[in-house]
């Protein structure tokens, strides 16, 4: 579903992925974990067509088709989906109809009708009542004086209307305490399904106790420098990244 | 307006004074008027005050950032009579209760019934039911130094008195001016009228075809307690000059509410003087311009606490495209016995060009020391996380721009009481987004 070669990309000329390979099939969790400043969010901002984030060499192919080659608006209405590490604050756009744009920009582009109002409205509170989030959150404007566990839960409720192929999602976990995390957890569980594919980025380990990876990477220094099952992340948590940081100078060696 | 240079005044003198030239509808319009609008003192009083002015040149203080060479170029005829309005125009504006003026003179007034103690009523019949009402024009404080409001007082043919008695309410009128263009100079006046504690809600409509000056004036009187709400919406032609005053006289209590959308015009600049002169007098004046192409809107404005204890605020926001230019030039005098005061000024604009251009200049004379007064002027971009936010959720690039203009716009929009009216302008906006941005 997701076929990531040999990527690299810069920001303001700087490089920091330097050569990332990833393939993820559909219906699989892949996590990629890593200390600060490896990349990952750079992985995530690349993939979903962030202006600025400029992949210099290496191609990332979504079933089958040239990712890159896309604005992010067309990514989005393909199904890539990238729940965002700091969602953004729109004061004066309602969250409702910020939703309701959304969601007919992706149905336009797959040749359905627009849902009415009803049926609109149905699945969004449907969907909030996954997430747990108030009704009242709905008609407050994007993100606006939402707390940062309220911000989380917005992006997974708009991952959840949106139903996406494929979600990156970016540090979703960072600034929650544990009964949010839960209900974010949830909310990704609920939707795994063996049509559907998730890259999940973390720091941390924690958040891969409630969302069981199939695969995790460790990126360190813009590489891939390891790859294994679940039980990595808790060796992870064990040793921390120093480690890899070492391994990670060794692999440079070696294809030097 | 780069690219056009100043005509030098001292040559263009030597061959004709442009004053007299502005000034050669006079006898035509002298002759065509109803002796009750022959007003000789105050049309005297106004052609002397325009030969002294002259056309505004950028050497003026006040015309510094306004350059209407543009409109040298024009040499402004008086609008035949008998002219009809575009009826598309006319089917777009709002239903209710209404009155029509095209090129300065009343072509309609469809009021219905009104309530009791309201008069809607064209200049020559004000004058004869209510002579010492109308005996207001030219007499409120204010724009004693713009030319064009000189050039009006001189040369309106008609106009509308809206008069509502002490206690009464007129809930809503539609004032709708059209300007059939052809290189005319139409002198649109209204004269508002609300005596203690009565109140008002109006809204303004401005539109036209082809090249026009229009030096819309609009006088506004309240009295203790009165509240007027008046809406504005400027959508002249693109051809058009729109060079239009407001004066304001607020007694003690009474409460003024303005709101601008502004639209239209090659130049449009509106020169606003509000005098608060009685205690505990509020007023409150929102603006929206949205210039694109190579538009020049100007608000100018001169707001004075004369008393102590009245309120004022100002919100003008402006959008730019294209290589539009938006002058807001905002002055808040506060006299020396206007204690406690109460003032705040913004203005906030969006770019949606790097060659638009705005250029804020609030100003505030503070002559009391126990005031609380406040302004400040903020010009920035569309935020560019917010636009990929919404990209990133499929929103294709004009749509999220033209979502965050809306939302920009939004606190104009909202405080629009009328439904309709509201829909109409975000219409309107849309429409505007897709030419624009």
């Amino acid at each position: 579903m997701l076929e990531i070669r040999n990527l690299h990309a810069a920001l303001e000329g700087r490089e920091i992925l330097k050569g990332i390979d990833l393939s993820i099939r559909a219906g699989e969790v892949h996590a990629i974990m890593g200390p600060n400043g490896s990349g990952k969010s750079t992985l995530a901002n690349v993939l979903a067509g962030r202006p600025g984030y400029e992949a210099s060499a290496g191609e990332v192919l979504f079933d089958g088709q040239d990712l890159l080659a896309l604005a992010a608006e067309e990514r989005a209405r393909e199904g890539l989906f990238l729940a965002f590490q700091y969602p953004v604050e729109i004061p004066g756009v309602n969250n409702l109809y910020f939703l309701k744009a959304s969601i007919n920009a992706i149905r336009k582009h797959r040749g359905q009708e627009e849902l009415d109002a009803l049926e609109f409205l149905e699945r969004v509170q449907e969907k909030a009542g996954l997430v747990k989030m108030d009704e009242a959150f709905l008609k407050r404007p994007v993100n606006e004086g939402f707390s940062g566990g309220e911000k989380k839960r917005n992006e997974i409720l708009q991952m959840a209307v949106l139903e996406p192929k494929f979600a990156v999602l970016d540090e979703t976990d960072s600034g929650l305490d544990i009964d949010a995390l839960k209900v974010v957890a949830d909310g990704v569980n609920a939707l795994r399904s063996p049509e559907r594919g998730f890259l999940v980025i973390t720091h941390y380990q924690r958040l891969l106790d409630y969302i069981v990876p199939d695969v995790v990477h460790v990126l360190v220094d813009g590489r891939i420098v390891r790859s294994g099952g679940p039980e990595l992340a808790h060796e992870l948590e064990a040793q921390g990244y120093t480690l890899y940081g070492r391994e990670a100078g060794a692999s440079r060696r070696a294809q030097a | 307006m780069g690219g056009v240079s100043t005509v030098n005044p001292v040559a263009v003198t030597a061959v004709t004074d442009p004053r007299a030239h502005w000034l050669a509808a006079a006898t035509e319009t002298a002759a065509g008027l109803p002796p009750e609008l022959a007003l000789p003192e105050l049309r005297a009083a106004a052609r002397t005050r325009f030969e002294r002015l002259g056309l505004p040149s950028r050497t003026l203080e006040a015309w510094r950032t306004t350059d209407i060479a543009p409109l040298r170029g024009l040499e402004p005829r008086r609008a035949g009579t008998g002219r009809a309005p575009d009826a598309g125009w006319l089917a777009g504006l709002p239903a209710g209760p209404r009155v029509v003026l095209v090129d300065g003179r009343v072509h309609a007034i469809e009021t219905g019934e009104l309530p009791a103690g309201v008069s809607v009523l064209g200049f020559a019949e004000a004058a004869r039911r209510l002579p010492q009402v109308l005996a207001a024009l030219d007499t409120l404080p204010g724009l004693d130094a713009h030319a064009f409001a000189a050039l009006n007082s001189a040369l309106f043919e008609d106009g509308v008195l809206v008069h509502v008695a002490a206690g009464a309410r007129l809930d809503a009128l539609t004032l709708a001016h059209w300007s059939s263009g052809d290189g005319t100079a139409v002198h649109p006046r209204l004269l508002l009228v609300l005596e203690d504690g009565a109140g008002a809600g109006l809204l303004e409509w401005q539109g036209g075809q082809g090249t026009y000056l229009s030096t819309a004036l609009t006088e506004v009187r309240l009295g203790r307690g009165a509240q007027l709400a008046l809406s504005t919406v400027q959508d002249e032609s693109a051809e058009a000059f729109q060079l239009g005053g407001l004066r304001a006289q607020l007694a003690a209590d009474a409460k003024f509410s303005l709101r601008r959308w502004v639209g239209g015009g090659r130049i449009g600049r509106m020169d606003l003087a509000l005098t608060l002169e009685g205690e505990g007098a509020a007023a409150e004046l929102d603006g929206l311009v949205l210039a694109g192409g190579t538009q020049l809107l100007d608000h100018h404005l001169e707001l004075r606490h004369a008393v102590a204890r009245c309120t004022s605020r100002q919100t003008f926001r402006g959008v730019l495209a294209g290589k539009a230019k938006h002058v807001f030039d905002g002055l808040i005098r506060v006299d020396p016995d206007a204690q406690q005061t109460d003032a705040q000024q913004q203005c906030r604009n969006l770019l949606l060009s790097k060659q638009a251009l705005t250029v804020a200049i609030p100003r505030l004379e503070i002559l009391a020391d126990d005031v609380k007064c406040a302004h400040g002027a903020t010009v920035g971009a569309l935020d560019e996380d917010a636009l990929f936010y919404l990209r990133a959720r499929g929103i294709g690039l004009a749509e999220a721009s033209t979502l965050l203009v809306r939302a920009f716009a939004g606190e104009f929009l909202d405080a629009l009481t009328d439904e309709a009216m509201r829909a109409a302008l975000e219409t309107r906006l849309d429409a505007w987004m897709e030419v624009a941005a």
